[in-house]
C-alpha cells in the first residue's frame, strides 16, 4: 500500500514523538526503580481438568543497581545480594521439586509448564560473569554456599561428576553457564523455611501466609523455585516461585454436578490452603490475586453462547472481581481467561476467599506440547542395557502447521548421565513410526561429551528434526552399567541409581502470552514472565537403573569365617596338649558314682518332704 | 588326638599322647585302675610335645608383628616440650611492650630551668612504676623529663619524644581544651605514627584559682592545669599514666580490657558489623532508615582508627515481623512497658530475628549484630529497666561476643496510642544518629573499653577529650597491645590443648600436614615471646591456618 509522502512524514514525526515519550517514560520507571528496592506478591489459582487445582505464588523483590549492593539492604534478602556480589552471578535457577508434573492433564504448551515446570529433586543452574577458568572453582563453592541457605544436599553438585556444562541444548550459552541436578533429593519443610526467609514478610503476613503446610506437602505437585538475574543495568531481579498442583479438600455433598461418574469440584482458597487471605504484607508494592479460566473452559463458555465473565453460565467465581484480562497466545488466538483481585482491598474483617462453583459439568483438555516425551530403559540383567526415548505426537502440529511433505518439526534434547552408565553415543538408532531412519535424516546436529570414569558425567545435546506426519519417533542408546567402589556406594543401593530428566525443547513453539488489554501502568511480574519468550519444554521422567551392588557383608563373613578356623585350629592343638584322656576316663567313672549317690539321697530327702507337706496340712 | 601318636609307634607311653593311644589300644594296667591319683609320669616329656607347644608359640609370634602392622596409626611427632616450655614462659612472663612516659613542666616563672631538676624529676618518676599491675601489657618504660621555662627548655639525658620548645606556654592552658589539645599534639610532632609509643603528660603551672584539673586528650598525652607542687604533680602523673594510659580506666574487680576478656575479632582479623532495623509489628507502624549514608558517613572514621585491629566490614538491613521473645509488663508510673534486666536474656528472638551470618564474613570471621527494637503499639513505649528500678538511659544493652540492642520507641507511642496502621516511616536522621552514638559505645564496651569515663579513684577533676573516631589515640593503643597479647596467648593455649589432647589419646592420628604446622607455629611463637615482634603476624597468620584445619 502507498501513502503519500507527507502522511508518511507525518507519521514518521509522530513516531518519533511517540519514541521520545516511550523513551522518558522508560528513564522516568527506571529512575523510580533506582530509588528503591521493591516487593511484590502474587498468586495465581487455575482448576485443572482432572479435578485438581493449580497454586502459582510468585514473589519478586528487586534490587537497584547500587554500590552498597550486599552491604545495605531495606527489603532485598541480604544473603541473596552477597551471593550475587561474591560468586558473581548473572543468572541463576534453583528448584526443589517433589512429584513430577503431569504434562498430559496440566498442560505442556503454557508458561507455567514450560517456565515452572521442574524435574523432580533439586535442579541448579548458573551462570557466571566470570573467566571461564574461574567458573568451576566458583561453582564449587556456591554449591556449597547454597547447600548452607536452603539446608539442602546441593554440594552434592560439588564434585565434576555431578555437573556439566550445556552449550545450547539447555539454553544458549558461551561456556559460562554449568547445570547440575540431584534427582533423588527429598524435598520438604526444612527447605521452604529458609525459602520463605528471604521474603520480608516470611510467611507471617500477605499471599505467603496461605502456605498452610500440611496441605502444600499432601498436593500432587509442589516445586519451589528461586531464580534470580543479575545485570549492571537492572541490579538484581529475585523471583521467588512456588507451584503447587492440590486436591481441593471440598465436602463432596456439596459438589454440584458429576461428569460421567467423576464430580469437578467447587473449591475456594479455603478449601485449597484451609485459611482465607487476610491482607497483604505491607512492605509490599502490588499484592494480587489471579484466577486463571484455561482455553478449553473458554471455548466450552463462548459455545454456550454466553460472555466469560466471572458469572457466566459455566462457572461463577465467589468473589467478584477487579479486573479481567484476556490473555492471547503468540499466534494472537485468545488462550485465557484472567480474573485479578487486588488484596489491598481485602483486610483481616474482610478476607479474601476467592472460589469457583461449577454451575455445569464441564469437560475439557489443556493443551499440549506438540510431542509427549517420555523416556524409559530396555533390557534386563546388570550387565547392559539401553536407554529409549519415544516422542508421542499429540496432534498439535496438525493444527498448527500445514502437514505438507517437507515440513519437520525441531526438538533439542539434552540429557546428563551419571559416569557409571556407560553410554555408547555411536549406538544411537532412531525409528520413526517403527521404521528404523539414518541418523542423518533425523538428526540435525549433536553435541556430545563422553563421561570419563569419576571424573565427567556423559553430556548430550542433541537437535532433530521430525517429520510433521510422524506419529512416533524413539530414540535408543546403548549403555553398559559400571561398576562403583564399595565406598562411593549410597545407602539402600539395591533401591537403584536415579538418571536425572532429561529435558526436551521444541524451539519452534513458543509458549509467551500477551495481555492487549492491559492498563500500560498495570505493572504484574508475574504476567511480565508470562510474556517472557518462553520455547515450550518438557522434562521426562528421572530412570531408575539398577547397578551391580556387591555383598556389602562380605568383609565381615571373611572375618567371620576366617576367625573359626583359626580359633578351631588353635583350640583343637591346644586342647591335644592338655588334657589326658585316660584320667578324665577315669574322672567321668568317679563322677558318676558320687552322681548316684546324691541321686539316691534327693529321693530320700523328697519323700521326707511329702511326708512332712502332708501332716502340715492335717494340722491345720 | 589318636592320630598325632598314630604316626609313630613309641615302644612305651612317654608323653601324653602316646599315653592316651596305649591307654585306647591296649588294656588298662592294674594300677591306673585302682588307685585315685594319677598314674606317675615315668619320663619327662618328649620333644614331639615341644616341638607342637614351639609350633604354636611361633605361629602366634609371626603373627604378632602382622598384627601390630595392621593396627597401627601414623603419629606425627609433635613438640609437646616445645609447647610446655612456651606456655610455662608465657605465664612466667607475659608478653609487655616498650612504651615511653614524658612529662612536660611547664613553668610560667623567668630563668633557665636546672639541667639536674630534670634528671632528678625523671628519677622520681622512675620509682614509682612498681605500682604497675601484673596484668598489665605495658613492658619497660622509659621516662623522660623536660621543663620549660621562660629562659627556655631543659630536657633529662634520655628525651624520647620532640618537644617544640616554647611553641607551647603555660598561658594557653587557659584555651579551649579543644584547641589547647590540638596545640599540644603539634607541639610533640603533630604523629601519631608507629614505633615506640610515647605518652606525654604536661604540667601546666597556672595560678587561676580554679583549682587543679586534669584533661586527657584524643591523642598520647594529658595535661594538668593548676597550681601543683612537685610532689602532688608527681603522683597526678603516675596515676594519669597508669591508670589510664596503660589500663583504660579499668579498676581491679571490673571486666574490661585485660581481664580475661576476649576480643570480638575473628581469628582470621575480620569483623562484619551488621546493623539490622526490627520491626516488631509492622502493622502498627513500619520504620525504614537511611543507614547507607548516615552510618557509613558517622562508622567510617570508626572502622578506619580500628583498621590495624581488626578489617571492619559494615552491614545493615531491615526487617519485618519481629517481636521479642520476653514479656513486658506495663508500669502505669512510668508511663509505660516496662522490661526488667531479668528478661534481657531472652529478648533476642532467635526464631523469628533471621539476623543471618554474613555470606562476606568468610572463615572465621567473626559477626556482631547491632539491632535497633522498634515496639509493636501494644508494647510502646518499652523502657529498660535497671535493677535499681531506674530506667536505663541509653535503653539499650548488649551481649558480649555477639553485638548489641537498642530499643528504639518511635516518636510519638505513648500507652494506647493509636495504631498508625502500616504507615512507612523514615527513621530521621538526628534519631540515627544518636542510636549510632549508642553502637559506638557498645562498640567501645565490646572491645572491653569503658563506655565513658568517670573520674573515680582521682583526686582531681578530670576530664576526657571525645574524638570523633570513638576511640582516643591512646585508647587504641590499649587495643593493639591487648590484641596482639591475647592472640598470642590464645594461639599458645590452641597449641597446648592440641599438644596435650594427642598426649591423652594415644589412638588419635596426627598427620604430618597437622604435625609440620604445629612445627612452624611454635617456632613462630618461640620466636615472639623472644622478642621479635615484628613476626607476631606471621605467627598469627599461622595459627589461623592451623585453627582452621
Amino acid at each position: 500500500m502507498m501513502m503519500p509522502p507527507s502522511t508518511a512524514r507525518r507519521l514518521c514525526f509522530l513516531s518519533l514523538l511517540l519514541l521520545l515519550l516511550l523513551l522518558a517514560a522508560a528513564a522516568s520507571a527506571t529512575a523510580d526503580a533506582a530509588a528503591a528496592e521493591e516487593f511484590t506478591e502474587e498468586l495465581l489459582l487455575r482448576p485443572l481438568p482432572d479435578r485438581k487445582a493449580l497454586a502459582h505464588f510468585h514473589f519478586r523483590s528487586s534490587a537497584p543497581p547500587a554500590s552498597a549492593a550486599g552491604r545495605h539492604h531495606h527489603l532485598f534478602p541480604k544473603a541473596i545480594s552477597q551471593l550475587v556480589q561474591k560468586f558473581h552471578i548473572s543468572e541463576l535457577e534453583l528448584s526443589f521439586t517433589q512429584g513430577r508434573w503431569n504434562y498430559e492433564q496440566w498442560g505442556g504448551y503454557d508458561p507455567m509448564s514450560t517456565n515452572n515446570a521442574k524435574p523432580p529433586g533439586v535442579e541448579l543452574w548458573a551462570i557466571f560473569d566470570l573467566p571461564l577458568a574461574e567458573i568451576d572453582a566458583t561453582w564449587k563453592n556456591l554449591t556449597h554456599t547454597l547447600s548452607g541457605l536452603f539446608c539442602a544436599s546441593i554440594n552434592f553438585l560439588e564434585s565434576s561428576t555431578a555437573f556439566s556444562a550445556p552449550r545450547w541444548g539447555f539454553k544458549l550459552n558461551e561456556g559460562n553457564l554449568r547445570y547440575g541436578a540431584l534427582p533423588r533429593e527429598a524435598v520438604c519443610t526444612e527447605n521452604l523455611t529458609p525459602w520463605l526467609k528471604l521474603l520480608p514478610c516470611r510467611d507471617k503476613a500477605g499471599i505467603a501466609s496461605l502456605l498452610y503446610r500440611p496441605s502444600v506437602y499432601k498436593g500432587y505437585y509442589h516445586s519451589q523455585k528461586l531464580k534470580l538475574k543479575s545485570s549492571q543495568s537492572l541490579g538484581i531481579i529475585l523471583d521467588q516461585t512456588l507451584t503447587v498442583v492440590l486436591q481441593p479438600n471440598t465436602v463432596s455433598g456439596k459438589q454440584l454436578h458429576s461428569t460421567g461418574g467423576q464430580l469437578q469440584p467447587s473449591w475456594s482458597m479455603e478449601h485449597l490452603f484451609s485459611k482465607k487471605l487476610s491482607g497483604k504484607c505491607l512492605v509490599s508494592k502490588s499484592s494480587r490475586v489471579f484466577v486463571e479460566i484455561e482455553k478449553g473452559i473458554v471455548d466450552n463458555v463462548d459455545k454456550a453462547g454466553s460472555d466469560v465473565s466471572s458469572n457466566n453460565d459455566l462457572f461463577v467465581l465467589s468473589t467478584a472481581p477487579d479486573r479481567s484480562l484476556k490473555e492471547l497466545d503468540n499466534l494472537e488466538v485468545q488462550s485465557s481467561s484472567l480474573y485479578e483481585y487486588d488484596v489491598n482491598n481485602y483486610n483481616s474483617d474482610k478476607p479474601l476467599n476467592v472460589g469457583i462453583t461449577w454451575k455445569l459439568p464441564l469437560i475439557w483438555s489443556c493443551t499440549r506440547a506438540p510431542y509427549h516425551a517420555s523416556r524409559f530403559l530396555m533390557g534386563s540383567g546388570n550387565e547392559r542395557g539401553s536407554i529409549a526415548m519415544s516422542f508421542l505426537s499429540t496432534g498439535l502440529d496438525k493444527q498448527l502447521v500445514d502437514s505438507s511433505n517437507d515440513c519437520s518439526i525441531k526438538a533439542v534434547v539434552f540429557q546428563v548421565v551419571p559416569w557409571y552408565v556407560k553410554v555408547y553415543y555411536h549406538s544411537l538408532e532412531v525409528f520413526i513410526d517403527g521404521n528404523s531412519k539414518a541418523i542423518s535424516e533425523v538428526v540435525d546436529k549433536i553435541h556430545v561429551t563422553p563421561s570419563e570414569d569419576k571424573l565427567l558425567p556423559g553430556t548430550m545435546e542433541m537437535l532433530l528434526k521430525f517429520p510433521c506426519s510422524m506419529q512416533l519417533a524413539t530414540l535408543t542408546l546403548d549403555f553398559d552399567k559400571g561398576f562403583l567402589h564399595i565406598d562411593e556406594y549410597p545407602p539402600d543401593a539395591n533401591q537403584g541409581f536415579d538418571i536425572p530428566s532429561a529435558l526436551v525443547s521444541f524451539p519452534e513453539f513458543n509458549s509467551s502470552r500477551s495481555y492487549p488489554e492491559a492498563d500500560p501502568l498495570f505493572v504484574s511480574p508475574l504476567l511480565e514472565n508470562f510474556k517472557e519468550d518462553g520455547v515450550v519444554k518438557s522434562y521426562t521422567e528421572v530412570l531408575l537403573v539398577p547397578l551391580t551392588t556387591p555383598d556389602f557383608s562380605m568383609p565381615y563373613n571373611v572375618i567371620t569365617f576366617t576367625c573359626t578356623v583359626l580359633a578351631l585350629y588353635f583350640g583343637s592343638l591346644l586342647n591335644a596338649l592338655r588334657r589326658r584322656i585316660g584320667e578324665e576316663e577315669r574322672g567321668l567313672k568317679k563322677a558318676a558314682l558320687v552322681r548316684e549317690l546324691q541321686f539316691a539321697l534327693l529321693q530320700s530327702q523328697s519323700q521326707m518332704l511329702r511326708w512332712s507337706t502332708i501332716y502340715f496340712f492335717c494340722w491345720i | 588326638m589318636a592320630e598325632i601318636a598314630g604316626d609313630e609307634t613309641p615302644p612305651l607311653p612317654s608323653s601324653s599322647g602316646a599315653e592316651e593311644s596305649s591307654l585306647l589300644s591296649s588294656p588298662p594296667s592294674p594300677t591306673a585302675i585302682s588307685g585315685d591319683e594319677p598314674p606317675p609320669r615315668t619320663r619327662k616329656p618328649g620333644t614331639k610335645r615341644l616341638v607342637l607347644t614351639a609350633s604354636v608359640l611361633l605361629s602366634f609370634l609371626v603373627g604378632l608383628p602382622l598384627l601390630l602392622k595392621s593396627t597401627e596409626i601414623h603419629r606425627s611427632p609433635l613438640p609437646s616440650d616445645a609447647i610446655a616450655d612456651l606456655s610455662r614462659r608465657l605465664q612466667s612472663h607475659p608478653p609487655s611492650f616498650p612504651c615511653g612516659l614524658h612529662a612536660v613542666f611547664l613553668r610560667s616563672g623567668p630563668g633557665s630551668p636546672v639541667a639536674s631538676l630534670a634528671d632528678q624529676l625523671e628519677r622520681a618518676i622512675s620509682t614509682q612504676h612498681h605500682l604497675l599491675p601484673a596484668s598489665s601489657t605495658a613492658g619497660n618504660i622509659s621516662v623522660s623529663v623536660t621543663i620549660q621555662s621562660g629562659g627556655g627548655c631543659t630536657s633529662s639525658t634520655a628525651a624520647a619524644s620532640p618537644w617544640r620548645c616554647g611553641l607551647l606556654t603555660a598561658a594557653d592552658s587557659v584555651r579551649d581544651d579543644e584547641v589547647f589539645d590540638e596545640l599540644l599534639h603539634s607541639a610533640l610532632g603533630g604523629r601519631d605514627g608507629d614505633g615506640m609509643k610515647v605518652y606525654t603528660i604536661v604540667i601546666a603551672e597556672d595560678d587561676d584559682g580554679k583549682g587543679t584539673r586534669v584533661v586527657i586528650g584524643k591523642h598520647r598525652h594529658a595535661w594538668v592545669v593548676g597550681k601543683v607542687d612537685e610532689a602532688e604533680a608527681l603522683s597526678l602523673i603516675g596515676n594519669v599514666f597508669i591508670k589510664y594510659f596503660m589500663n583504660g580506666g579499668i579498676e581491679e574487680g571490673e571486666t574490661g580490657i585485660g581481664k580475661g576478656e576476649f576480643m570480638p575479632v575473628g581469628s582470621d582479623g575480620n569483623v562484619v558489623l551488621s546493623f539490622s532495623l526490627l520491626n516488631a509489628d509492622p502493622n502498627d507502624w513500619v520504620y525504614d532508615w537511611e543507614f547507607k549514608n548516615i552510618g557509613e558517613r558517622i562508622l567510617t572514621p570508626v572502622v578506619e582508627a580500628l583498621r590495624p585491629v581488626a578489617d571492619i566490614n559494615i552491614e545493615s538491613q531491615v526487617l519485618y515481623h519481629t517481636p521479642k521473645s520476653s514479656y513486658s509488663y506495663s508500669d502505669d508510673k512510668l508511663g509505660g512497658n516496662v522490661l526488667s534486666m531479668g528478661d534481657i536474656p531472652f529478648f533476642v528472638n532467635s526464631n523469628e530475628w533471621h539476623l543471618d551470618t554474613s555470606i562476606s564474613a568468610t572463615g572465621r570471621s567473626k559477626v556482631l549484630q547491632f539491632v535497633v527494637y522498634i515496639p509493636s503499639a501494644r508494647e510502646c513505649p518499652l523502657y529498660l529497666q535497671l535493677p535499681d528500678g531506674e530506667l536505663s538511659k541509653t535503653n539499650a544493652f548488649i551481649s558480649p561476643m555477639w553485638g548489641g540492642v537498642v530499643i528504639w520507641n518511635p516518636p510519638g507511642c505513648s500507652v494506647g496510642s493509636k495504631k498508625a496502621h502500616g504507615t512507612r516511616r523514615q527513621m530521621s536522621s538526628q534519631e540515627l544518629m544518636e542510636t549510632l552514638e549508642i553502637f559506638i559505645g557498645q562498640l567501645r564496651q565490646l572491645f572491653g573499653l569503658k563506655p565513658n569515663y568517670h573520674a573515680q579513684g582521682m583526686d582531681v577533676a578530670t576530664k576526657f577529650l571525645v574524638s570523633e573516631k570513638g576511640f582516643a589515640q591512646w585508647e587504641l593503643d590499649l587495643l593493639y597491645r591487648h590484641h596482639a597479647c591475647s592472640n598470642l596467648l590464645s594461639c599458645v593455649a590452641t597449641l597446648e590443648s592440641l599438644s596435650s589432647l594427642v598426649q591423652s589419646l594415644p589412638r588419635m592420628i596426627v598427620m604430618d600436614e597437622i604435625g609440620r604446622q604445629v612445627c612452624s607455629s611454635t617456632t613462630l611463637a618461640e620466636w615472639i615471646v623472644h622478642g621479635h615482634l615484628l613476626q607476631y603476624f606471621f605467627i598469627y597468620f599461622s595459627a589461623t591456618v592451623f585453627d582452621s584445619e
